[in-house]
């Protein structure tokens, strides 16, 4: 990596916009806006973004050098100077890239120390359960709920205890009834979890707290509280008017075979664009050709030459690398055309890439399948220093989800997810939710992932495969699925 | 500061002067063989001393105080104009609009600054509020400090530029000079891409080249420079190795093309007569080129310094 030349080479791009700019061709003084008439400012904003996220560019260093070319652009054009320097400019605020955060979770141990890629990274926060290893568990289990005219089923996904405290990943899936909607669509007050009754297996009892999101199915956490001991072996757990089930919390020995790690041998910048093909074909492959040239879509597509270039300048790319013409070849297949890279288009594409393509080529969408929870939970070993593990799966409205729970810094994370079916095909990961931690130092965000395509239901198994800049994690992972009645 | 044994690097410089808003006045300020002069401050520290001790500060001392805060801060390269044709419109006008959406904040010529409103966490019994509203307060007045600190960049460059296309040049000369010696990892990139960005257009004009093929390297060794031109039609790339102190000894007095000759070097700095090293081709030899400031009108800003040889 050079960092000399990644900052070279964004100021010199400035300088050759400035050229218009001193010959008056318009060019737009919002280089922070994505939609931004002029494609100049948001082509040198995403390569400055590229640049920070491969690591070859402090962000500050890359805000101030586009804080100075949009004062250079307003004073030569007449631009409003009273508001001028004044906006803040977080790059991470809408980049499609994001950054790794500097510190890592709790150390791994056996197998998932093997994984550990930043060996410098920072200690874990302070708090309760500090340096204690994770315990992420499937549950599976369905137990009926009837709440005043609100009937349904409480879905226990997973159980997970980690430095910010225990709870189970849960779905409440509402049934059909009068008020169904106003549970569905509006606050989950009306959810029972205040009510439920839960006892560990040394006596102690715990109030449940549900936080989540909602509509047409509420997923989300139900955190117990105090926080239990690491050594509980079981809990009984009861809605109200029901009897308690008993959920074994075993020693911790996950479904399937361990995670696998191995290195990937890609650059940063390789890293960083396949990141962006994922983007490509989750985002493209669910926008009808006739947007293709609007909006985020033609913004995530505008530049990549540009971005291409800028990494071959920071040497996080190299000139014999396949993956610019693998990105210019899938750019082809979904029709977008601006791209911007001038490398010959590949013709073998990644075999996860056309797995996706071929979805989105045979054009005829698929029926929904039927609303159903898998029972998933693994953690997966420190990639990059973030860590990764598994809360739960569900279909539901025709779409697939991925749970999460994750260490990493707002906005994407900077890892790649696929999901490889038993029946072959390949699913890309597309982060479409995120809350912040419950504890704060810890870091910890629950995220969502929507699977591109759905995956069908009654999968028996799924692998997921996760890729960072220094090594991927695979993990065979058997799905327990649940059907509401 | 250039350690250049042919003089300094401003020698090749006239003084220049503007007309500045000062209270309800328009004074004079004059830029002369690298210092700012403030004609009509004779004692300009003495005014400083009392408007610390909360008396009215004018807004010529002001200006001088941004000059000095800026007189080698990078982004002036970023900035500034890259040749007599690149115009920046800022006028006082400007300036006085941008310092009133201030809101009277400190920072622009011609107010006084207030200070900084005081904010008092409210008293209350509950230990665990105090520490909240303490640690508020204290997030509350950094964004502020935060955003005064922008407004006064930003008021100090609108007033520098304010100044015209002469003192623009001339502090561009500074800031380079500044960092023509130290020129460390940190700076390289501004440097290089400061001096592509002037460089390309006076290429443009010297051999009729795409500016957008233009590439400069920093030179450290002292004494040398070189160019090359490779390809042909239009593949042809220029290829300069120059030191930083070009920018400020050569570029910056308007003697980076003079004749048909791109100058590389001062040999013997002065005005109105110097003499230069000059190329007439890439890849040539330099040569030394007495050279003599025009005084006859031309067609770039009033300011700009105009070379013959």
């Amino acid at each position: 990596m050079n960092r000399e030349r990644a900052e070279t080479h964004l100021r010199l791009m400035v300088e050759a916009e400035m050229r218009d700019a001193v010959s008056a061709k318009p060019v737009s003084s919002a280089p922070w806006s994505a939609d931004s008439p002029n494609a100049s400012f948001p082509v040198v904003a995403k390569v400055a973004q590229a640049l920070t996220a491969v690591g070859a560019l402090d962000a500050e260093a890359a805000e101030d050098i586009l804080a100075d070319f949009a004062f250079a652009v307003a004073v030569r054009q007449g631009s409003d100077l009273g508001s001028l320097g004044l906006r803040s400019l977080r790059l991470a605020g809408w980049t499609p890239f994001a950054r790794p955060m500097p510190f890592t979770w709790p150390p791994p141990t056996g197998l998932l120390s093997a994984a550990k890629a930043d060996p410098a990274a920072g200690e874990r926060p302070a708090g309760p359960g500090a340096g204690e290893p994770d315990r992420v568990l499937p549950v599976g289990v369905m137990i009926p709920f009837r709440q005043d005219r609100v009937r349904g089923e409480l879905v226990l996904m997973s159980y997970a205890h980690t430095i910010s405290g225990a709870r189970f990943a849960v779905a409440w899936w509402i049934g059909d009834s009068a008020d169904a909607d106003r549970v569905r669509f509006a606050h989950p007050a009306m959810l029972p979890a205040p009510d439920i009754t839960t006892r560990d297996d040394k006596g102690a009892s715990y109030g449940l707290r549900f936080t989540g999101s909602g509509g047409p199915e509420w997923t989300g956490d139900l955190i117990l509280d105090p926080e239990p001991k690491r050594d509980v072996r079981w809990l009984d757990i009861a809605l109200p008017g029901g009897p308690a089930v008993r959920i074994a919390l075993g020693p911790g020995s996950p479904d399937g075979a361990g995670p696998l790690v191995k290195k990937t041998g890609l650059s940063s910048g390789e890293h960083l664009l396949n990141t962006t093909a994922e983007q490509l074909l989750t985002i493209g492959t669910d926008v009808p050709l006739r947007f293709r040239t609007q909006g985020p879509y033609i913004s995530l597509a505008t530049g990549l030459g540009a971005v291409v270039a800028a990494l071959e300048a920071a040497e996080v790319l190299s000139a014999l690398s396949p993956v610019p013409g693998q990105l210019a070849t899938l750019c082809a297949s979904l029709r977008i055309y601006e791209h911007g890279i001038t490398a010959a288009p590949a013709h073998d594409l990644p075999e996860p890439w056309l797995s996706v393509l071929a979805h989105y080529h045979r054009r005829k969408p698929e029926a929904p399948g039927r609303d159903g929870y898998a029972a998933v939970g693994l953690a997966l070993p420190e990639l990059d220093g973030i860590r990764l593990a598994l809360l739960g799966l569900h279909n539901v409205a025709g779409g697939s989800v991925l749970d999460v729970l994750v260490n990493a810094v707002a906005g994407p994370v900077p890892l790649s997810v696929w999901v490889h079916d038993s029946g072959g095909r390949w699913h890309a990961t597309r982060q479409v939710g995120s809350r912040p931690p419950r504890l704060a130092s810890s870091g910890e965000r629950r995220v969502r992932l929507q699977l591109t395509p759905p995956l069908n239901q009654s999968t028996p198994w799924i692998e997921v495969v996760v890729v960072g800049m220094s090594a991927e994690v695979r993990a065979k992972v058997p799905l327990r699925w649940r059907y509401p009645p | 500061m250039i350690n250049n044994p042919n003089g300094r690097w401003f020698d090749c410089l006239p003084s220049c002067q503007a007309q500045v808003p000062c209270g309800h006045a328009r004074h004079t300020v004059r830029w002369e063989a690298g210092s700012l002069v403030l004609s009509e401050h004779p004692d300009a520290e003495g005014e400083q001393v009392l408007a610390a001790l909360g008396g009215d500060k004018a807004g010529c001392v002001e200006l001088a105080e941004a000059w000095g805060r800026h007189i080698a801060d990078l982004s002036m390269l970023a900035i500034g104009p890259r040749g007599p044709a690149d115009e920046i419109v800022v006028g006082w006008e400007d300036v006085a609009e941008a310092a009133q959406a201030s809101q009277g904040r400190p920072g622009y010529p011609g107010r006084r600054p207030r200070p900084a409103q005081q904010i008092q966490p409210r008293p209350t019994p509950m230990a665990k509020p105090i520490r909240a509203s303490a640690r508020a307060v204290s997030a509350h007045r950094q964004a502020q400090a935060e955003v005064d600190r922008a407004r006064q960049r930003r008021n100090d460059l609108l007033s520098l530029l304010a100044l015209g296309y002469g003192f623009q040049v001339r502090l561009i000369g500074h800031v380079a000079a500044a960092h023509a010696d130290r020129s460390d990892e940190r700076v390289r990139p501004a440097l290089v891409a400061a001096i592509t960005g002037r460089l390309a257009p006076v290429a443009e004009r010297w051999l009729g080249i795409d500016p957008d093929q233009v590439a400069v390297s920093l030179e450290h060794r002292p004494g040398c420079r070189a160019t090359e031109l490779t390809g042909r039609g239009e593949e042809r790339q220029l290829r300069v190795s120059l030191p930083a102190g070009w920018l400020a000894s050569v570029w910056a007095c308007g003697l980076a093309l003079v004749g048909r000759y791109l100058v590389v070097a001062v040999e013997q700095a002065g005005w109105p007569d110097a003499r230069v090293l000059g190329l007439r081709s890439p890849g040539a030899e330099p040569v030394p080129l007495d050279v003599h400031a025009a005084a006859d009108a031309h067609d770039g800003p009033a300011d700009a310094p105009h070379w013959e040889i």
